[in-house]
């Protein structure tokens, strides 16, 4: 990286801004919930039983997925827009949430032990990985256009085949079918914690580390070309990339939408397009929304619970066009 | 003679109109027919009990996915839907379709009555319409006296747990019907009721609905004393006085003293004629010193008799 120093200073700043922002969301979703808890007394390290049961074995796990799962579909995010250079991708555009969702549901109407669905999840999704990578290839080139029509062509056919099993369904898998496709944050054992947090740090590492390369990419094709990147080679790692990161979050937790549209989006119109800062920052800022999503949607309605995906859209939908706003009219006056 | 020609259209319109205007409705629903219906087709299981108790199974010539075939019969399946196609009613020469009350079906309903089959949709979900189904049950096939007389005693029994039960201690309840996500019986149900009458407290009282998703760790906070969890669909449980996954939880009461309970969903979950036998069994539940000790068949159904007895 030759030019260092004002990207170091950048990073430097930002990366410990967001971090801090995650973590100061994650203690108040910690301390806030359905439950009152009194928490002066666990300073006092007097907490009872179900105090520090509700703590530790329910909000803790939830918390701590919540953060996984938004950096990983977050910085998924980021990686999908820069190689479609299109402003509406998000991480499910490319069809692997399809063979997700659909191996998840096959699942449920299978009526298979619960611990087995996030399994056929992952598996449907490597199936779909494969055919639209298999189908997708143009010549031995990852075409974008091909890729795009062939992820919302497979997206439609999982649809399809979803609402057919929801029609041969019993009324009580189709509750299940209907929360587990709305998307639900997890209170993720020790395994699945360590999958999401870990898959989300190597795909950050690796999206940062073709940083300057996604910079480029921005320019077209051509352009990036010319500049010395190979493009072929930096369009197939990201998109396998990003979707087994898809893949791992959408077995874990349904379709949460909203996340890697806009918190990517969000963080461009603060920080600007430099995909060295994007990254790591989707990263900690992704975790920090969704933290904040699931708190509202484990308290907004108590003792009642939202699925968090209602919270994401209703957060995220409304900010984003504002900022949009403000950002338009600020370059008008210009 | 081209004027003429122009007007033939106008004139084939206005006759197709005024037949359709002139369409009577099929003789069957134009009131007046006395005679109880011979042929019924039930998609309601709480219905189909109903006419079991009044005797009236035989009439049934089709049922529901949900519906248990009365003993021995085998019947045609109209699908798990509460408004079942008209062809397959039409077919079987149905003339009554007992069905759920639900707002999603009425526009079949409707295309039912056209054809000249009687719908009757009742109240399967509260206590008191279930106790209203019956009677219009027993109105609808002719034996509404024998379904008065089923009601009173139903209202007998649950009004002896409830006078036994007003002396206790009441003992904080939750009623689970659905995990992952926790799905409880909220105010407005049956087993809400169930629970009050037989001496509890629903910990979910303030729930947004009947059947309401719910935050785990609030119904934790409340500390319930009895747990009743019938949110395994599938038939082979376990069933029975196990703690299963609430065991996780060893500060609950319910927990500590043993009062979790897994019952197969038939036990509590469907409201029918059986709800003075379910009043007495939430009772048993609840409060076994004062009820006597929980049954084996208060947790899962017996095992159905010999084949060559029944009704």
């Amino acid at each position: 990286m030759t030019s260092g120093s004002p990207l170091a200073r950048r990073l430097a700043l930002w990366i410990p801004a967001l971090a801090s922002v995650l973590l100061a969301t994650a203690l108040v979703a910690l301390a806030t919930g359905a439950a009152r808890l009194d928490l002066g007394s666990l300073l006092g390290g007097g907490l009872d039983a179900g105090a520090r049961a509700i703590l530790f074995d329910l909000r803790l796990p939830r918390v701590l997925a919540a953060a996984a799962l938004g950096g990983l579909l977050s910085v998924a995010g980021v990686g999908f827009q820069a190689i479609l250079r299109n402003p509406l991708a998000d991480p499910y555009v490319l069809g692997v949430a399809g063979g997700a969702s659909l191996g998840g549901v096959a699942a449920l109407v299978a009526g298979a032990p619960a611990v087995l669905v996030p399994l056929a999840a992952f598996a449907g999704a490597l199936a779909a990985l494969a055919a639209i990578e298999r189908l997708a290839a143009v010549g031995g080139r990852l075409s974008i256009y091909s890729l795009l029509l062939t992820g919302a062509i497979f997206n439609a056919f999982s649809g399809a085949l979803i609402y057919f099993l929801q029609s041969v369904a019993s009324r009580e898998q189709l509750q299940s079918i209907v929360f587990y496709l709305m998307g639900r944050v997890p209170a993720a054992r020790g395994t699945t914690l360590a999958l999401l947090g870990g898959s989300g740090l190597v795909v950050t590492l690796a999206y940062f580390a073709s940083g300057r390369a996604f910079n480029a990419l921005s320019l077209g094709e051509e352009g990036a070309a010319q500049l010395g990147v190979d493009v072929e080679r930096l369009k197939r790692r990201t998109f396998l990339l990003g979707s087994l990161a898809t893949a791992l979050a959408v077995s874990a937790a349904g379709m949460i939408g909203f996340v890697g549209l806009v918190v990517p989006h969000l963080l461009r119109l603060a920080l600007g397009p430099d995909h060295r800062i994007l990254v790591p920052t989707a990263f900690l800022g992704g975790g920090a929304f969704l933290v904040a999503a699931d708190l509202g949607a484990r308290t907004l309605v108590a003792p009642g619970e939202l699925p968090v995906g209602v919270v994401t859209a209703i957060l995220g939908g409304p900010f984003f066009l504002l900022l949009l706003r403000r950002k338009r009219g600020s370059e008008h006056d210009r | 003679m081209r004027v003429r020609a122009r007007l033939v259209p106008f004139v084939a319109l206005g006759l197709a109109a005024a037949s359709l205007a002139c369409t009577r409705p099929p003789e069957a629903t134009r009131g007046g027919a006395a005679a109880p219906p011979r042929r019924l087709a039930v998609m309601a299981p709480a219905a189909a009990e109903t006419l079991a108790l009044l005797g009236e199974s035989a009439r049934i010539v089709a049922i529901g996915d949900f519906v248990e075939p009365p003993a021995g019969r085998s019947l045609p399946r109209l699908g798990a839907y509460d408004a079942p196609s008209a062809e397959a009613l039409v077919a079987l020469r149905v003339e009554l379709l007992l069905t759920s009350a639900s707002a999603a079906g009425s526009a079949e309903r409707a295309a039912l009555e056209r054809l000249g089959i009687r719908v009757l949709a009742v109240d399967t979900a509260t206590f008191a319409g279930t106790l209203d189904a019956i009677v219009e049950i027993g109105r609808a096939v002719g034996r509404l006296d024998a379904a008065r007389e089923l009601v009173a005693s139903i209202e007998r029994r649950i009004e002896q747990v409830r006078a036994t039960a007003a002396a206790l201690a009441r003992r904080r309840v939750l009623v689970v019907v659905g995990r992952d996500p926790l799905f409880v019986a909220g105010p407005g149900s049956h087993l809400d009721e169930l629970v009050t009458l037989a001496g509890g407290t629903n910990v979910a009282a303030d729930a947004l609905a009947s059947y309401a998703m719910v935050s785990l760790e609030a119904m934790l906070e409340r500390r319930p004393e009895v747990i009743l969890d019938s949110a395994d669909n599938r038939a082979t449980g376990p069933f029975g006085a196990i703690l299963g996954e609430w065991g996780r939880w060893p500060f609950l009461p319910a927990v500590a003293e043993h009062r979790v309970f897994h019952l197969e969903p038939s036990r509590l979950l469907i409201p029918g004629p059986r709800l003075g036998e379910m009043a007495e069994r939430m009772g048993r539940l609840l409060h076994p010193e004062a009820f006597g000790a929980p049954r084996a068949d208060d947790y899962a159904p017996a095992a159905p008799p010999a084949p060559g007895g029944g009704r």
